[in-house]
């Protein structure tokens, strides 16, 4: 999928490195070093983006480790299986249409910014 | 032959201003801000120009400009100085009590200090049951949760936008 440069770019500046890799015909986009929001331990991490509608949500963001933040979330993907790694999810649903990359991120990332 | 004023290569203002001389016209001019000697290549600089000189911006700090007679005025930013008036021995800069941040790019005057998001948010008639915080702080606008405090010093670049997301269960 193209997602655009300007988009890519943009996304780069959240991590130290993005690629894409695709498993079962779903490709993601594996931010290595993602920056989390203050208030999050660890501050970075490895993580997931996938795009489109997995596991009955329309986008997820998976990270490679529980995160602990300001606001408990509901982790409910433990250790799923990705591209040869345990991932985690927390149950958070983002509506928005036709985001770019970057505001699908940082729509995820208000998961751990906001109470509910 | 030309008639026109041959001008010194760099002059140092605040050894004009103790020897009570006129500082002549020049290609560069050393001046002091908070003890630092930077070089100035024009003797009509705004007060903001100077403050970037020692990477200070006007969101924060004010610049004094100091005389030799003990005076000490308050430069605003847009203000061009004359570095050449007599007696200006150089400036120091005072972080300012009210300070400016930008919130999607428009600037908004705040006390300096310790702040909650909400009255962040309120600068722009928004509240976090309907809005989320970022702050771009050394890297891209990250979420700002609504418990955290917020240090202002000024100068802070935040944005905000609608929530679009909530827990499904």
């Amino acid at each position: 999928m193209d997602y655009g440069k300007e988009q890519v770019e943009e996304l780069k500046n959240y991590c130290r490195k993005l690629s894409t890799v695709t498993e079962g015909g779903v490709t993601y986009l594996y931010l290595e070093g993602l920056r989390l929001p203050p208030g999050c331990q660890p501050p970075e991490c490895d993580a997931l983006l996938c795009p489109e509608p997995k596991d009955g949500y329309p986008s997820r963001l998976y990270f490679s480790r529980q995160i602990q933040s300001p606001y408990t979330r509901n982790w409910n993907v433990s250790n799923a299986r990705i591209v040869e790694r345990n991932w985690f999810a927390f149950s958070w649903r983002v509506q928005l249409a036709n985001p770019t990359l970057p505001q699908l991120l940082i729509a995820h990332l208000n998961g751990f910014a906001k109470e509910r | 032959m030309s008639n026109e004023a041959i001008s010194e290569p760099e002059i140092d203002i605040r050894e004009m201003a103790e020897s009570g001389r006129e500082v002549p016209d020049a290609q560069l001019y050393r001046v002091r801000i908070d003890g630092r000697v930077v070089r100035v290549d024009t003797a009509h600089p705004t007060g903001e120009i100077l403050l970037s000189k020692i990477d200070k911006r006007p969101c924060a700090f004010e610049l004094i400009a100091e005389f030799v007679h003990c005076d000490n005025d308050v430069i605003e930013p847009e203000e061009i100085v004359d570095l050449r008036q007599r007696g200006l021995k150089g400036f120091i800069t005072a972080h300012k009590e009210i300070v400016t941040i930008f919130i999607n790019k428009d600037p908004y005057k705040i006390e300096r200090g310790d702040h909650t998001v909400a009255q962040i948010l309120a600068k722009v008639g928004q509240n976090p049951d309907a809005y989320v915080l970022l702050e771009e702080k050394g890297g891209p606008p990250m979420p700002v949760p609504p418990n955290q405090r917020i240090e202002i010093c000024g100068c802070e670049i935040f944005y905000s936008q609608p929530h679009s997301g909530g827990s499904s269960s």
